[in-house]
C-alpha cells in the first residue's frame, strides 16, 4: 500500500535551507493501521502531506495505492487524493459557510465526483456517526465531537483506500476524542482502510495496529542528512 | 453540489461586497442599453417618418432643421408662417420647371396642443390621409375616417375670408360677414398615442389648446371643439401623437385673427400702414406645405428654384434628416464611449473586490486542494464568481433599462418626441449580456490565478 525509499524534503527559509523530513525506508501494508509518532519538528506533518501528494519530496520515492507519487504531475497528485485518499485534521478543516452534509459532499466533489450516488452515502455516512439530525447545521452550530464526525465521514465518503490524520483528537478531550478514534478505527478496520495518523498522544497511538517513531527512519549517521 | 454553487455560496457569504459590485455592473450596463435603445429608437422615428413625401416648404428664414424637424416630427414650435401662394403656386405648377412639378402640396398651419401632454395640432386639408405613406400605403385607421376638408373648401374659404378681411381693412361700413366656423368643419383625426393617452374614441370631443397648457398665456378653444372621426392606427411615428383638423377651423378660432394673413411691411410704410393695405387669399399664412415632387430629383430642383424666390424655401427631408442622425449618432457614439469606460471600471470593481478576498480565503482554498480540488476548479470557482456577479448585473441593468424607459417615457416622449418602447426585448440585449458577462469572466482571472496558486500545505492551518 505504502512504500517510501530515501524520501526527503527540505525547505529554504532565507538563505538557509532545512530538512524538514527524512525518511530512509517505510512501509505500511494494505489495511494497516499506523501511528506516526515524534518530537515537534522531527517532519510528521510534511510526511503525511507528502503521503496526500500535498508536497512533492526533493529526493526518495513514494508509492500510494500503486501510484508513484514524485513521477506524478500536480493535478494527477490532486486527483490521486482526491479519489485514493481521506483527510482528517487536527483543526477539522471543515468550510464554515457549508451545512454538515455540503460539507461532505465537497470530499465527494473533488474526489470521485458528486453524483446523487454520492449524496447518499454522505448522508449514510452522517447517519452512521450519529449525525442525521444535524446534517443541514453549520460547523458553528455542531459541537466540537459533531465537527470532528462530519470531518471523519468527509474523509470516508469517497470509500478511499488510505485514511490519513494529522493530530485528530489534539483540540477535544480524552473521552470524546477516544469515541471518535474508536467510531474512525471501526469503519477503517470493517473496510479494510490503510490508516495512518500522526499523534503526539501515545494512548491514541497504543489503539493502532503499529506505531512508528519518525526519528527512527532517519538514515543512519553516515548518511544523507 | 457543483462548482457554481461553491461560487454561489461564496458571493453570498460577502454579500456586501458583492451587492455594492452588482451595483456598479448594473448601472454600467444598464447605462449603456440606454444609450443603445435612446439611439435605436431615436433613428428609427426620424428614419422611418420621412417616407411618403419628399420635401418640406417652409418660411425663409427659419433653418431647414428646423423646419423638416417641426413639420415631419413635431419637434419645437412652428418656426414662422409664409404665405398660401407659394402652395398655389406648386400646386398649379406655374413658374417651376417641368422637373420641378409636383404630385401634391399639402398646407399645413400649427402652433395649437391638446391636453396636458401637448399633443400638436395639425390644421390641414383631408387629401393628406390618401396622399401620405406609412410603410408603402395610405395611413392606417384603426377606426373611423378622414374629416372632409378639401383644396377647393379652403380656396373657397380663403376668398370668403379675404373679401371680409379686405373690406374691414377699407373701413367699409357693412363688410362681408366673417365666414362662419361651420359645424361639418369641427371634425378631427386623432394618433393612436393621443387617444390611449387620453382615452378618446370616435365621437369624443378634442378642444384645441393655444400654445401648450400650463405655459404663459396658453388658453383653451371651447369654439373649435372638434369631433373625433377617425383614429390613427399606431405608427410609432409622429402621427401617433398629432391631432389633424380642417385647415378652416385653425383660421377660425378666436385670436388667430391676427396671424391669419401674412403682410410683408412695404419700403417706406410702418406696420400700422400694412395693416390697412389690402391683401389677397395667397396671403393666408401656412407654416409649412408638405410637397412630394414628381421627378426623383424634384427636391432638389425645387430647392434651388425656391432659392430665388423671397416668400418660402424648401427643405429636403433626405439631405437634412440624416445629417441629423449623423450628429446624433456622435452624440451616441460619444456616450457608448463613456459607457464602455463605466463598464470597464465596473470590471475593475470585479477584479479589486474579488481580489481583496483572496488573502482570507487562502485557508478555504487549501482545505480545497486538499481534498483534491485541482487548481483549475479552484480557478473555475473563483472565475464562476466574477461571471456569475457579472451576468446577474447585467441582467437587472438590461432590466433596470426597460424599467427605467416605462418610467421615463412621458417625459423623454415629451421633451424630444423619442417614443420609448420598453418592451421590446431586441437581440443585441442578449449579446450586451453576454458581452458584460464574458468581461466580467475577464476581470475574475486575475484573482482566480492568485487563488489557485494558494500554497496547501503552508494554508492548511488556522493561524496560517
Amino acid at each position: 500500500m505504502i512504500h517510501l525509499r530515501d524520501v526527503e524534503k527540505s525547505y529554504t527559509r532565507g538563505a538557509e535551507t532545512v530538512l524538514a523530513c527524512s525518511v530512509s525506508a517505510l512501509d505500511i501494508a494494505a489495511g494497516e493501521q499506523v501511528a506516526l509518532v515524534g518530537r515537534s519538528g522531527s517532519g510528521k506533518t510534511t510526511l503525511l502531506h507528502m503521503l496526500a501528494g500535498i508536497l512533492r519530496p526533493d529526493r526518495g520515492t513514494i508509492e500510494i495505492v500503486g501510484k508513484r507519487l514524485e513521477t506524478l504531475g500536480e493535478a494527477a497528485r490532486d486527483r490521486h487524493r482526491g479519489a485514493h485518499i481521506g483527510m482528517v485534521y487536527q483543526t477539522f478543516n471543515l468550510l464554515q459557510p457549508f451545512t454538515a452534509l455540503e460539507n461532505v459532499l465537497l470530499g465527494a466533489l473533488f474526489g470521485r465526483g458528486a453524483s446523487g450516488e454520492a449524496r447518499v452515502r454522505a448522508e449514510a455516512l452522517l447517519q452512521q456517526v450519529g449525525l442525521a439530525d444535524r446534517m443541514h447545521h453549520r460547523p458553528r452550530e455542531l459541537s466540537v465531537g459533531q465537527v470532528q464526525r462530519v470531518a471523519i465521514c468527509r474523509a470516508l465518503v469517497n470509500d478511499p483506500e488510505l485514511i490519513l490524520m494529522d493530530e485528530p483528537l489534539g483540540n477535544q478531550d480524552r473521552a470524546t476524542g477516544g469515541q471518535v478514534l474508536d467510531l474512525l478505527l471501526q469503519i477503517a478496520t470493517h473496510g479494510k482502510k490503510t490508516v495512518v495518523m500522526v499523534t503526539h498522544d501515545p494512548q491514541s497511538a497504543a489503539r493502532m495496529q503499529r506505531t512508528v517513531d519518525l526519528h527512527a527512519l532517519r538514515p543512519a549517521v553516515g548518511g544523507r542528512a | 453540489m457543483r462548482l457554481l454553487s461553491i461560487s454561489l455560496r461564496n458571493l453570498r457569504l460577502r454579500l456586501v461586497a458583492t451587492v455594492l459590485t452588482m451595483a456598479s455592473i448594473v448601472v454600467a450596463t444598464g447605462l449603456y442599453a440606454a444609450i443603445l435603445v435612446m439611439a435605436e429608437q431615436t433613428r428609427q422615428r426620424y428614419e422611418g417618418s420621412i417616407g411618403g413625401y419628399q420635401a418640406v416648404l417652409g418660411p425663409k428664414d427659419a433653418s431647414q432643421l428646423e423646419l423638416v424637424l417641426n413639420t415631419i416630427f413635431n419637434v419645437g414650435e412652428a418656426p414662422g408662417l409664409f404665405p398660401l401662394q407659394a402652395c398655389i403656386d406648386l400646386r398649379e405648377g406655374k413658374g417651376f420647371s417641368r422637373r420641378g412639378q409636383v404630385r401634391y402640396a399639402i398646407p399645413q398651419a400649427r402652433g395649437d396642443s391638446v391636453s396636458s401632454h401637448a399633443f400638436p395640432v395639425i390644421a390641414t386639408l383631408d387629401e393628406m390621409f390618401g396622399k401620405y405613406e406609412w410603410q408603402g400605403a395610405p395611413l392606417p385607421f384603426a377606426a373611423g375616417g378622414p374629416f372632409r376638408f378639401g383644396w377647393d373648401d379652403l380656396m373657397a374659404f380663403a376668398n370668403d375670408l379675404t373679401a371680409h378681411e379686405n373690406a374691414r381693412r377699407a373701413g367699409a361700413a357693412s363688410p362681408p360677414p366673417r365666414p362662419l366656423l361651420r359645424e361639418e368643419w369641427k371634425k378631427c383625426v386623432i394618433g393612436a398615442r393621443v387617444a390611449r393617452t387620453l382615452g378618446l374614441d370616435l365621437g369624443s370631443v378634442v378642444v384645441p389648446v393655444h400654445g401648450k397648457m400650463g405655459e404663459f398665456g396658453f388658453h383653451e378653444h371651447p369654439e373649435a371643439a372638434c369631433q373625433v372621426v377617425g383614429v390613427l392606427a399606431p405608427t410609432n411615428s409622429p402621427l401617433d401623437t398629432t391631432i389633424f383638423l380642417p385647415l378652416g377651423v385653425h383660421y377660425l378660432i378666436d385670436g388667430h385673427e391676427t396671424g391669419v394673413f401674412v403682410v410683408e411691411v412695404p419700403p417706406g410704410r410702418t406696420p400700422d400702414d400694412a395693416k390697412r393695405l389690402p391683401v389677397s387669399p395667397g396671403r393666408l399664412g401656412l407654416t409649412a406645405v408638405v410637397v412630394d415632387p414628381k421627378d426623383h430629383f424634384g427636391a432638389r430642383i425645387l430647392r434651388t428654384e425656391f432659392g430665388t424666390r423671397p416668400d418660402a424655401q424648401v427643405a429636403w427631408p433626405q439631405d437634412v434628416v440624416p445629417k441629423f442622425l449623423r450628429q446624433i449618432g456622435n452624440v451616441a457614439d460619444a456616450l457608448t464611449v463613456i459607457a464602455w469606460l463605466v463598464l470597464l471600471v465596473a470590471a475593475v470593481s470585479i477584479t479589486v473586490a474579488i481580489y481583496n478576498t483572496m488573502n482570507e480565503r487562502r485557508r478555504e482554498i487549501a482545505i480545497m486542494r486538499s481534498l483534491g480540488a485541482r487548481r483549475l476548479q479552484i480557478l473555475a470557482i473563483i472565475v464562476g464568481e466574477a461571471t456569475l456577479l457579472s451576468f446577474f448585473g447585467a441582467l437587472f441593468g438590461l432590466c433596470a433599462c426597460h424599467i427605467a424607459a416605462f418610467v421615463l417615457r412621458p417625459v423623454v416622449e415629451d421633451q424630444t418626441g423619442v417614443y420609448l418602447d420598453w418592451l421590446t426585448f431586441r437581440p443585441w440585449e442578449l449579446w450586451l449580456l453576454l458581452g458584460v458577462t464574458a468581461l466580467g469572466a475577464v476581470a475574475g482571472l486575475l484573482p482566480a490565478v492568485k487563488g489557485s496558486l494558494t500554497q496547501v500545505a503552508d494554508n492548511l492551518a488556522p493561524d496560517s
